[in-house]
Formats: structure tokens, C-alpha cells, sequence
């Protein structure tokens, strides 16, 4: 028996060791900084209790980066999530051409996020496609293409990540409506219920579940919105986001303490949303 | 005292003089060994040139130090300017870094400032004359490095664009209502040509931007005795004012590279760059109808932006003398020469250099040299990162999000004097 315990122990070992070196210590460790006033280029440093937190609550940079980030959160995901539906729904009908549009919607995803980034910043640009459609149409973008205005920069980044992020979710509502009894359709159609009624009283219903992980993974995902910012505004024209905040803080200016407390601050605000999500569909009977 | 007892104390006299002498010059020894290392020793260095025009010639350099002093061997590690940064600092705090460092001119206050640069005043100040700008150097009256590649900024124009402005084959603008009516007329040539190439907000460009338009006013950011703040100036708002105008109204706005691709293909007139754009012309583009001339200002010359290439020594490398004795090999006239014509280099921070043919016989690079005279760097305060960033915010606000000028720049003053004073 004890043999079988150290053999256990002995396997997983690898892993704890991993987990305590790369996760455990890394992340107390930056809890700890978040209370001193490190910067790494000092040889010292000291122990600033919540200084760093008090200043954080009034830097004006900061507090815009995760505005901004609330915005790319609450701006993305409800639509991410409405059009991933909408085209699941359209995908999982039998026509000739169906493997060809669920690739096409899926490829973004599996494209680096770099280099659609450059594509999109070309495209937004004055005289980039995008651009010029926009002008076709009617509308009239800002002089200097949509990446050098304050209007419309963080918009348009968060228009690219809704283009790109859809197909995933597409796919995981197409697994989530496959495992849709299909009798339920069949007893519906039987008893006189219209599309509409269908999607009501069955497709969202069982979809609940691939809803709720949708939403809670988008939701931490956009809360750490990074490359995309970095690629193509430099979190110039007002389009910084929490995470660019903590690169620049952290990988720029290398004042690890001020950036480890911006990061717990990101931390705290992500798990207070994850929590409330949870119990806000838990409460609507989303289990 | 008798004769023999005279006899023994001059002999006990003579052994301890002797054994006083021994140790003096083991002393001696020991110290020049220090200043002057004999053993065989290794120098590790870390530079950023990678580009394959001038990879050869940063090995020739080393091969040939090598050969020179055949008890040294110098280990050449190359940096990318993705990262390269970083990976001197986290070097420097982790007490990795090697004996030679290769910095941009914008960081060596941050490495200076925290004791992480040796101080090399006693050793180059015979130097200072017959190099450029060594500004960005000095902290606290110390030199902690030494200018190796330098660059600075002048006006690009447009020849073609010009000739169908009307204007003369020889003519370029001198002060600053010559080139706001050469912008003009050439803006106004098409729907699709702008007068002038005017930067965007783009990090750690725009500012290089718009200082010497204020610089060219005579303007300073600090005070001199570098506690106050000076930049919310009449000087700052003029400069601005004539900046944003020219911005506004006859300019494309864009970033430095679309900038320079719109001036290749004879969207824009004129543009502020640097050596680069001469080389991307001579490769991509050598039948290119264009010139080059001093950046205006109020009075001809304006002042210029300049950076460049900094080698410094770590302060705590055991070979410190040998460090510096192979930069001043690689910062020799002839060696800069070579590197120049390599990579086509206009500001070769030694001044010897400048003399040769390569840059007297070329117009372009000739323009450079000149502009070197009138150019100007930031100040080397430690805060530059962050005095850098409120003032790009503040001109991105005055420029494209329509703050109040005045207001805004007092603002960034503020900002600015209560960084000076916390950090």
C-alpha cells in the first residue's frame, strides 16, 4: 500500500513540481510585490504596505485601461456570443457548401492572432479596404483611417476581435446543439410549434450550459485583451487596456511592484465577474 | 659603536629596504596588472547590429581586435530590438550582464543612474572633443558611456512633386514660412498628394517629432538646474501652434513607415527622417527624384533630433580596462568608416570620420553630418521614460483630440515637475 502511494506521488511529482515553480510561486511571489515599491533595475526595495493600491485607484492611466476593458468586455461578448449562435444555428442545417462555410468561420481562430492583427491595421487604414467601404457606403471614418482616432480605435479593435473569435464559439454551440435530442424537435413540430417556439422552448434552454462556459471563458479572456492592443494601437488614442497597462508598468518601465498590483487588482475584478456570472445563471436555472 | 656593529646595521637596513622594495613593486605590479590585464581574457558583448550588411563587418572588427591582442577573445552576443532591452535589464538585476553593452541613446540614464554603467570620466575625457554627443552620457557630471553610431533627423523632399509645385530644381526651404508654403502648394497639386508627412501618435516617435520644432525655439523640457519643469513655455506653444497647423491643414497623418511609403510613391512632399530613408532609397528605390536638406526653424538652421548607438561598460566587470580599451578600438576613425560605408551610415560618432570622402562627396549624407551640428538630445534624467509619455499623450491630445493648447501643455508641466520631485 505504501508502495503504491510513493509510486503515486512519485508520478505526479513532475507536475506538483511544475504546478509550485511556474504557478504557485510566481503568482504568491507577485502578491508579495504588489505591497513593495520594486523596481527591477534597484539593487533594494521595501515593503510599502498599500501604497501601490492607493496610487493605482487614482493613476488616470490605469483607471482608463480598465474602462476600456470593461467596454471590450461588455461591447464583445454579448455579440460574439448572438452572431457564434446565429451561424451555428445557419451551419447545422444540411445545404451543399456546409463544410466550407464552418471552415471559413473557424479559420480566424486557428490563424495567429499577430498576424490578423497587421491585416486588420492595414485594412483600417486610410485608404486600407475597410476604409474605403465604409466611405462607399455613406459613412465618413476618421481622416487618418479608424486606428488614429479616439473615437473609434478601441471599437475597431474590438470589431477585429468579434470577427475572430466567432468561429470558435460557433463550433462549440455546433456540439452543444448536436447533443439536442432530436425527438424533442420531432414532438414540437408534431404539437404545432412554429421556429421560433423551437429555439425558445428547446435550442436555448439545453443550450444553457455551452452558453454559461461561452460566456465565463470570453468573459476571461477579454478581461485579458493584450495582443491585439499592442499590435495595433500601442494603446495609443485612448485604447489601452488593463493588460497593456501591466506590460507597459511591468515590461517597459519595469516597476514590478506597481505592475504586480495593477495585475491582483485585473485578478480581483475577473473573479468577482466570473463568481456573479455563475450565480446569476445558476439563479436562472442554468445548470 | 664599533665597526662591526655599524657593519650589521647597515646590513639590516639594506635587507629591510630591499624587502620594502620588493613589496612595493609586487605592489606596483599587481596595480598595473589591474589597469592592464596580461592573462588571457574573455570580453563578452552585446550589441544590436544583426542586419546582413553589417553582420561582416562587426565580425571583422572583433577578428582583427583579436588578432591584435591575441590574449582576448571577445564573445559577440547579438540582440533584437524586440527584446533587447529587456534582456539587459533583467541582466543587469540578475547580475549577468557582460563586460560591453551596446545602449540606444534614450536608455543609458536609466542604467547610469542606478549604478549599473562604470564610470568612465577619467578615461575619455581627453576624448570628448573629437567625438559627437555625448550628452545623453553624462549623469551627474560623469560619463558612463561612449557615442559609437549616431543618427539624426533632416528634411526629405519630394523633387518631383516640388518641380510640379513650380518650384525651382535648387530651391528648398530654409525657415519656417518656406516650408509651410511648400506644404501648401503642394497639397494643393491633387486630392491624393499632401504637402507633408505628419506623425501620428505612435509611441516613442511622435515626441522626436515635434522637439525640434521647439528646440528650434530655443526651448528646453527642464530647467537647468533639472528641478523644475520648464516646457508650458511661449516657446512650446509656438512651436506647437505651427506644428499643428501644419499638421492640420496640408499633412498626412500616419505612421513614420506609411509615411516614408507615401513619400516613395509621391504622396507626400517632404518628411522629417532619418539615415534610413536613404538607405531604403538607394535599395528599393535609387532612380527616386528627391533631396535632402537642414531641418528649418525660425532662423536657418533648426535643430534636429539626435540618438544613436552608446557602447558602455558594466560597473561590475572584472575587465573593465580592456572593455573600454576595445570599444575605443571599435569607435576609431577607421573602423566607423567601414561600418559606415556598410550599412550606409551618415553619423559616425567620431568626428575624424566625417572627413572622408564617403560623406564629403555625397550630398545626402553630407546634409546629415552638418545637421549633426545642430541637433539636439533630451535630457539624460533618469524619469525620460515617463517625462517621454506625458508628453506624447499631451501632444496626441492637443494634436487629434482637439485639447486647449495651452492648457494641456500646462497640464503636462505639472505632470512632469511632480515626477521630478517623487522619483
Amino acid at each position: 500500500m505504501k508502495s503504491r502511494r510513493f509510486t503515486g506521488w512519485l508520478f505526479a511529482t513532475p507536475w506538483i513540481v511544475t504546478l509550485i515553480v511556474f504557478w504557485l510561486f510566481p503568482l504568491l511571489y507577485s502578491l508579495y510585490l504588489g505591497f513593495t515599491d520594486y523596481k527591477l533595475l534597484n539593487s533594494s526595495y521595501s515593503w510599502i504596505g498599500f501604497e501601490n493600491y492607493v496610487a493605482l485607484l487614482s493613476d488616470h492611466d490605469f483607471l482608463l485601461s480598465l474602462k476600456n476593458t470593461l467596454i471590450f468586455v461588455i461591447g464583445t461578448i454579448p455579440v460574439t456570443t448572438i452572431i457564434a449562435l446565429l451561424l451555428a444555428l445557419l451551419i447545422d442545417k444540411k445545404f451543399p457548401g456546409r463544410t466550407i462555410f464552418r471552415s471559413g468561420y473557424f479559420m480566424p481562430s486557428i490563424t495567429s492572432m499577430v498576424v490578423i492583427a497587421l491585416i486588420f491595421t492595414n485594412l483600417y487604414s486610410r485608404g486600407g479596404y475597410i476604409y474605403l467601404l465604409a466611405k462607399i457606403i455613406g459613412l465618413s471614418p476618421p481622416d487618418n483611417g479608424f486606428l488614429l482616432s479616439k473615437k473609434t480605435a478601441l471599437f475597431s479593435v474590438m470589431a477585429m476581435d468579434v470577427w475572430m473569435s466567432v468561429g470558435y464559439y460557433m463550433l462549440l454551440f455546433l456540439a452543444g446543439l448536436k447533443s439536442i435530442p432530436r425527438e424533442l424537435f420531432e414532438a414540437a413540430e408534431v404539437a404545432g410549434a412554429g421556429l421560433w417556439r423551437k429555439f425558445m422552448s428547446i435550442t436555448l434552454p439545453l443550450l444553457k450550459p455551452v452558453i454559461l462556459f461561452i460566456i465565463v471563458i470570453n468573459t476571461i479572456k477579454s478581461f485579458q485583451v493584450f495582443v491585439e492592443i499592442f499590435v495595433m494601437t500601442r494603446g495609443r488614442y485612448g485604447s489601452s487596456t488593463a493588460v497593456y497597462f501591466i506590460y507597459e508598468t511591468g515590461l517597459n518601465r519595469f516597476e514590478f511592484g506597481y505592475a504586480s498590483a495593477s495585475a491582483y487588482i485585473l485578478f480581483v475584478i475577473i473573479a468577482l465577474f466570473s463568481i456573479i456570472q455563475f450565480g446569476l445563471l445558476r439563479q436562472e436555472g442554468f445548470r | 659603536m664599533n665597526h662591526q656593529e655599524i657593519y650589521s646595521r647597515a646590513m639590516k637596513t639594506k635587507y629591510i629596504l630591499s624587502a620594502l622594495l620588493v613589496i612595493l613593486a609586487a605592489g606596483f605590479m599587481s596595480c598595473s596588472k589591474e589597469s592592464q590585464p596580461k592573462g588571457n581574457i574573455t570580453l563578452e558583448w552585446w550589441q544590436f547590429w544583426t542586419d546582413p550588411s553589417i553582420s561582416p563587418t562587426i565580425e571583422k572588427m572583433v577578428l582583427d581586435y583579436e588578432k591584435a591582442h591575441p590574449n582576448v577573445k571577445v564573445n559577440r552576443t547579438d540582440l533584437t530590438w524586440a527584446n533587447g532591452h529587456e534582456k539587459i535589464v533583467v541582466a543587469f538585476s540578475s547580475g549577468t550582464a557582460p563586460d560591453i553593452i551596446e545602449l540606444g541613446s534614450d536608455w543609458v540614464p536609466e542604467f547610469s543612474s542606478t549604478g549599473h554603467l562604470a564610470d568612465i570620466t577619467d578615461s575619455v575625457v581627453n576624448d570628448t572633443a573629437r567625438f559627437y554627443n555625448w550628452a545623453p552620457v553624462i549623469y551627474n557630471d560623469r560619463i558612463y558611456g561612449f557615442p559609437w553610431i549616431l543618427g539624426t533627423r533632416v528634411l526629405f523632399i519630394n523633387r518631383d512633386l516640388m518641380n510640379r509645385a513650380k518650384y525651382g530644381q535648387k530651391f528648398v526651404p530654409t525657415n519656417w514660412p518656406q516650408l509651410k508654403e511648400v506644404c501648401y502648394k503642394i497639397d494643393s497639386l491633387g486630392k491624393d498628394v499632401y504637402g507633408f508627412g505628419s506623425n501620428a501618435a505612435e509611441k516613442h516617435r511622435l515626441y522626436k517629432k515635434f522637439l525640434p520644432f521647439f528646440w528650434s525655439y530655443d526651448g528646453r523640457i527642464i530647467s537647468k538646474n533639472g528641478k523644475y519643469c520648464v516646457f508650458s513655455s511661449d516657446k512650446a506653444y509656438k512651436a506647437l501652434k505651427f506644428y499643428k497647423e501644419l499638421s492640420d491643414s496640408c499633412s498626412m497623418v500616419d505612421t513614420q513607415r506609411r509615411l516614408e511609403d507615401a513619400f516613395l510613391d509621391d504622396k507626400v512632399g517632404v518628411v522629417i527622417s532619418g539615415d534610413w530613408l536613404l538607405k531604403r532609397i538607394r535599395n528599393e528605390k535609387p532612380d527616386f527624384n528627391f533631396t535632402t536638406t537642414l531641418i528649418p526653424g525660425p532662423k536657418f538652421p533648426g535643430k534636429s533630433f539626435a540618438g544613436g548607438e552608446y557602447l558602455a561598460v558594466n560597473a561590475k566587470s572584472d575587465h573593465k580596462a580592456a572593455a573600454l580599451d576595445f570599444i575605443r578600438f571599435v569607435t576609431n576613425a577607421e573602423n566607423q568608416l567601414l561600418f559606415c560605408k556598410a550599412n550606409y551610415s551618415a553619423n559616425p560618432s567620431n568626428k575624424e570620420t566625417t572627413k572622408d570622402p564617403f560623406f564629403a562627396d555625397d550630398i545626402n549624407l553630407q546634409t546629415f553630418v552638418v545637421q549633426m551640428n545642430s541637433s539636439q538630445s533630451p535630457p539624460a534624467i533618469p524619469q525620460w521614460v515617463y517625462v517621454e509619455d506625458i508628453i506624447e499623450t499631451a501632444l496626441e491630445d492637443i494634436l487629434f483630440n482637439g485639447a486647449p493648447m495651452a492648457e494641456r501643455l500646462y497640464k503636462a508641466k505639472i505632470e512632469i515637475e511632480k515626477l521630478l520631485k517623487m522619483r
